[in-house]
């Protein structure tokens, strides 16, 4: 363990770190472009010098520990050189933080105040490069915002491993491009790209334009892709900027999905699946109880329901694997007694979707699997002979594989066509509408949070369950 | 590239195990050589050859000056204009080939028979000016002598 | 004369690069000496004893370096000659690749016994043609030779070497480009630490020596460390290839004992500028070392300051003229504020605009910066683009300030040395050549006639 100053502080580092890692492990601040911690470091922008007493300055990303030294991470000199990287980084960046979606998020705009403060001193035009240039559909480049510290490069060949991304030409006249034989569209990372970029070159042409940061708040959450259950932020209209006289919709979406840095699950990274929640979440929602397809209140429902499983003598159930840990244990508590469980699986791997690799994308493309199995065990649903109620929670069934002539109670959040075919349908809320918990194929619990609030006419399945299971007549 | 294989192989023989990549700078001259041009299957059956990125490859090609994606005129003339050059008449050598082909530096002649660059040093300072045609080094040219050179080129 | 000749003492024929020619005169009996008559630690002992320092430019002790590795660690060691040679003014690797290539072999063969190295590499640059095919023919010759290949002469060593020609890349020239280049990729330096000696090609300890650092081993392993330390000066032993080009009467290479003096090299041995004219200024080690004025060459013969009439614009650092007369050694050139560099020597004539000459230097850094850091990859277009603007007569006075002040941030904030050596090239000039900037700037036009030729000279 060796034992450093850092600006006259002793500090115990580790063997093999550098003086960044130590320096941001105990607390002090160095800026940083290029580096990061999951890459390897490359040491191009320059800006993390640091002084060490009777040395030169240099850069503290590639900088080994060494037993006794003195590190200055702010000294004058330390000072003077960040001022002048900040003057070349931006010679030829456009400034153009008015119309950039990473403005105030952005680690340029971040450093730019806190270390130089000073506008270009260069009076020379800015050399011009590509703007809106497409590395894959999901991800273009402003090639002049671009500082070229390749993370984004490193990332494809270090950790998505499509060796996708590369730096053509030289000089000022450098590009971050694509290999050309399209490998990048085929990146099920490809996205993380954009949170690695340091400044606001990368971007996706679903979000350009749509939202400033600092009117969006992050809510924790977890994507229900696959049975990594990767921790991540759904970020939405903060409530106190809520649009009241625009399209009141975009106070209810997704905004966009980002990683949220979990080391048991997934890292720094999602794949491109997480980023694409809006997708899941935001299919038209069934908002209205039924019966045989007869829109009628929910309480009616419910209660037709409850009449139901009581007059049953054999019922099934067929209990979603996306549901959250509280919501199947309540299940179990409130039914689990009177109707045989199976564990159904909503979803299976879609056309032309990665299946598994080895890095984050599972198989099971559902969140909750571990969790359901532990309860209800993993045969597969079978109906005996004389099942006489059927009890569908989730989606992704077909129901012409259920016995025919059964009475069919179905729980879903979405307007699919199975609802008006089940006796009694219920809808139910989405993950983002309530707080929960999912258990990933290593048993790792991940906690999600509401973004939204439920509407009226659905039910949480947690509290439905409970309903079912108390007697019929009028709810108390 | 395909037929250049067995030759690639051979090279293979005086390097170490694991060094396919040294190749990729070797085999794109030897492309370029042949065709006058990399062409983008010559990237592909490259990459695949000696499993190296396209990626690579690609920025390989668009780093070094001397590899080309598309092909040029006959005669090469590449004008160094460093400062050795530079000081020995660069400048009016230039301005020599810019009149007599009616092109700038980065064109070909409309009959395809000239390409015209401006290069760096070429370590022919002690006969500045130097003019490289393909691949041959002219050295201590003058306009005079230019002039006769061309006539000889077809 | 300029001293003893250790590389180039044979007369060049049309015939003298070949193997045949090369062991009549001698060669590959160094080889022979150290394969079976010393231990690869004597050889490195010896090279070590000589003084012999890098030729590339930063004069680095070689065998400072070699002792790094151990050659029986078990671990793989590479080996690289540097034939890169793209400093510009620089062009005596060439007479060595095209004259002697088996010169260059020979040291390859007794720098990776001394080293052990199985495998050995040279680095030509892409654009040299016949350099290339002398030293490719050499390299089957001695192959057909069984000087590589397997067992060599008997002595169980075994060495394989493998030409790898660049295809335009001046940073290539810098050591871990070089590497990276031989790796296949496009040539960006790589950061220190680790050393390349630590982790180079492939990851692999990997020594990197000059062609002309290289040319200088048989003959110390021949004649010895001491018989070598009996040429040039005690702190730079041994001769220096020079290459002169630029306005001056008889350009080409020259093999130079240190401590010749550079004002008789120029205008004796050279046959003086060019038509008879005044000398204005000497770039000594290729256009990365700072310029050095006539009267800071030899002080002792001129009374002025050069071009500039204003002694007050030459800074303190641009040397008080020291009464010695300068010559080709480390120290001397240092003790002048530049350095001897690659040996690239440009002479330059009175009547040369600066301006222009600083142009055409700043537009070759900008053209070969890899882009990989942001100093360089945006400093050396800054640089260029303002220089261009002054010699398109659209100069600001803030200018000259400005290239000084990009200039200094470039030095020693980037990966690799191109930046640096930008910035050093552009000081030099600046510091013995500002009135030169001021005029252009103030009057939109060059204070000479903007030419860079020696017209009406020749």
């Amino acid at each position: 363990m060796p034992r450093i100053f850092i600006n006259g502080h002793p500090v115990e580092a580790e063997k093999g770190q550098t003086v960044l890692q130590a320096a941001l492990a105990h607390g002090f601040f160095i800026p940083y472009f290029c580096w990061h911690p999951a890459l390897s470091v490359s040491g191009n922008c320059r800006i993390c010098a640091v002084e060490v007493e009777g040395e030169d300055l240099d850069i503290a990303c590639n900088m080994p520990v060494r037993e006794g030294m003195r590190v200055l991470t702010d000294s004058e000199a330390v000072q003077a050189w960040r001022k002048r990287m900040m003057q070349f980084i931006t010679l030829n960046h456009p400034v153009d933080c008015g119309i950039c979606d990473k403005a105030g998020e952005c680690t340029l705009q971040d450093y730019h105040y806190e270390y130089n403060g000073e506008p270009s001193v260069s009076r020379e035009p800015k050399v011009h490069a590509t703007k809106f240039f497409r590395l894959s559909a999901r991800v273009l480049i402003d090639n002049e915002r671009c500082i070229l510290c390749s993370r984004c490069v490193r990332f494809t060949h270090e950790v998505s491993r499509s060796r996708a991304l590369g730096i053509q030409n030289r000089a000022d006249s450098s590009l971050v491009r694509a290999s050309e034989d399209g490998r990048f569209e085929d990146d099920p990372y490809s996205d993380n790209v954009i949170d690695l970029c340091p400044v606001g070159a990368l971007f996706s042409p679903s979000l350009l334009y749509r939202h400033r940061v600092w009117y969006l708040q992050a809510t924790p959450s977890v994507c229900p892709g696959c049975a990594r259950g990767c921790t991540v932020r759904i970020w939405h209209r903060r409530p106190d900027w809520a649009l009241h006289a625009l399209d009141g919709r975009q106070n209810e979406a997704i905004a966009r999905v980002t990683p949220r840095e979990n080391p048991a699950v997934n890292g720094p990274w999602i794949c491109n699946k997480g980023r694409d929640l809006a997708r899941i979440f935001e299919r038209p929602r069934a908002t209205q109880a039924m019966l045989k397809g007869e829109p009628v209140a929910l309480g009616t429902a419910v209660d037709a329901a409850r009449r139901l499983l009581e007059g049953a003598r054999r019922p099934v159930a067929l209990v979603s694997n996306w549901g959250s840990n509280e919501e199947l244990e309540a299940f179990q508590r409130a039914l689990g007694g009177r109707v045989r469980a199976f564990v159904k699986e909503d979803f299976s791997p879609a056309p032309g979707e990665p299946v598994e690799d080895d890095l984050l994308i599972r198989a099971d493309k559902n969140p909750n699997t571990a969790a359901a199995r532990a309860l209800f065990g993993d045969a597969p649903p079978a109906f005996e002979d004389g099942t006489d109620l059927l009890l569908v929670w989730g989606e992704g069934l077909d129901f012409s594989r259920l016995p025919t002539r059964v009475p069919i109670i179905c729980l879903n959040a979405y307007l699919q066509p199975e609802n008006g075919h089940a006796d009694v349908f219920l809808p139910v809320s989405v993950q983002t509408e309530r707080a929960g918990h999912y258990t990933n194929f290593q048993g790792v619990v991940s906690a999600f949070e509401p973004c939204f609030a439920k509407r009226d006419s659905v039910a949480h399945a947690e509290s439905l369950f409970a309903a079912l299971a108390s007697p019929p007549g009028p709810s108390p | 590239m395909k037929h250049l294989i067995p030759e690639c192989e051979a090279l293979k023989a005086r390097l170490p195990q694991g060094f396919e990549s040294t190749l990729v700078l070797p085999c794109l001259r030897r492309v370029q050589e042949e065709r006058g041009y990399v062409a983008d299957g010559d990237i592909d059956a490259l990459a695949q050859y000696l499993g190296v990125p396209r990626v690579q490859i690609e920025e390989v090609l668009s780093f070094y000056t001397q590899f080309r994606r598309q092909p040029i005129g006959r005669w090469h003339l590449q004008a160094c204009h460093n400062v050795s050059c530079s000081l020995r008449g660069a400048g009016s050598l230039l301005d020599r080939l810019r009149e007599r082909l009616g092109i700038e530096p980065g064109q070909t002649t409309p009959d395809g028979r000239f390409t015209l660059s401006t290069v760096e040093c070429l370590g022919s300072c002690g006969t500045a000016p130097v003019l490289v045609v393909n691949e041959v080094y002219h050295e201590s040219m003058t306009p005079e002598k230019l002039d006769a050179l061309l006539e000889g080129l077809e | 004369m300029s001293g003893g000749k250790l590389i180039t003492g044979f007369a060049v024929t049309a015939t003298s690069h070949t193997l045949g020619e090369y062991r009549a005169r001698g060669g590959y009996q160094a080889l022979e000496r150290a394969l079976l008559g010393m231990k690869p630690e004597e050889v490195t002992g010896e090279i070590t004893a000589s003084g012999l320092q890098g030729r590339g430019g930063a004069a680095f002790p070689v065998g400072r370096k070699w002792s790094v590795i151990r050659p029986d660690d078990g671990e793989t060691h590479y080996l690289c000659a540097n034939a890169d040679e793209g400093e510009p003014g620089t062009f005596k690797d060439r007479w060595v690749l095209e004259n002697a290539p088996h010169l260059l072999l020979e040291a390859m063969l007794i720098a990776s016994y001394a080293l052990g190295v199985r495998h050995s590499f040279v680095y030509i640059r892409g654009e040299f043609d016949l350099a290339y095919r002398r030293l490719a023919g050499a390299v089957e010759e001695a192959y057909g030779a069984g000087l590589f290949g397997k067992d060599i002469f008997g002595s169980g060593f075994s060495c394989d070497v493998f030409v790898v020609r660049g295809a335009g890349s001046y940073v290539c020239g810098e050591a871990s480009a070089l590497i990276t280049s031989i790796e296949g990729k496009k040539g960006y330096p790589r950061n220190r630490p680790p050393r390349l000696t630590v982790r180079g090609l492939y990851q692999k300890p990997t020594v990197i020596n000059n062609v002309e650092t290289l040319a200088n081993i048989p003959w110390i392993i021949a004649h010895g460390a001491q018989a070598y330390r009996t040429f040039g000066t005690t702190k730079s032993p041994g001769t220096r290839l020079v290459s002169v080009s630029g306005h001056v009467t008889r350009p080409g290479v020259y093999e130079v004992e240190h401590g010749y003096p550079v004002g008789r090299f120029i205008h004796e041995d050279c046959g003086g500028v060019l038509g008879g004219r005044a000398l204005k200024a000497v770039i000594p080690g290729g256009i990365s070392t700072k310029v050095l004025t006539a009267s800071e060459i030899e002080p002792h013969r001129l009374g002025h300051f050069g071009d500039c009439e204003d002694r007050r614009v030459l800074p303190q650092s641009a040397g008080i003229p020291h009464l010695e007369p300068l010559v080709f050694e480390g120290e001397s050139l240092q003790a002048a504020g530049s350095s001897l560099g690659s040996g690239g020597m440009i002479v330059i004539a009175e009547g040369t605009c600066m301006v222009r000459v600083l142009q055409v230097m700043l537009r070759f850094y900008h053209h070969e910066s890899c882009g990989q850091c942001t100093p360089c990859r945006e400093g050396m277009g800054w640089l260029h683009r303002i220089v261009d603007r002054i010699v398109s007569g659209r100069g600001r006075p803030e200018d000259v300030d400005r290239l000084y002040e990009i200039s200094r941030a470039n030095d020693g904030t980037t990966i690799c040395g191109l930046g640096d050596a930008a910035g050093y090239a552009t000081v030099g000039i600046l510091d013995k050549f500002r009135c030169e900037f001021e005029y252009f700037i103030a009057h939109g036009r060059s204070r000479y006639d903007g030419c860079l030729e020696c017209l009406g000279s020749s």
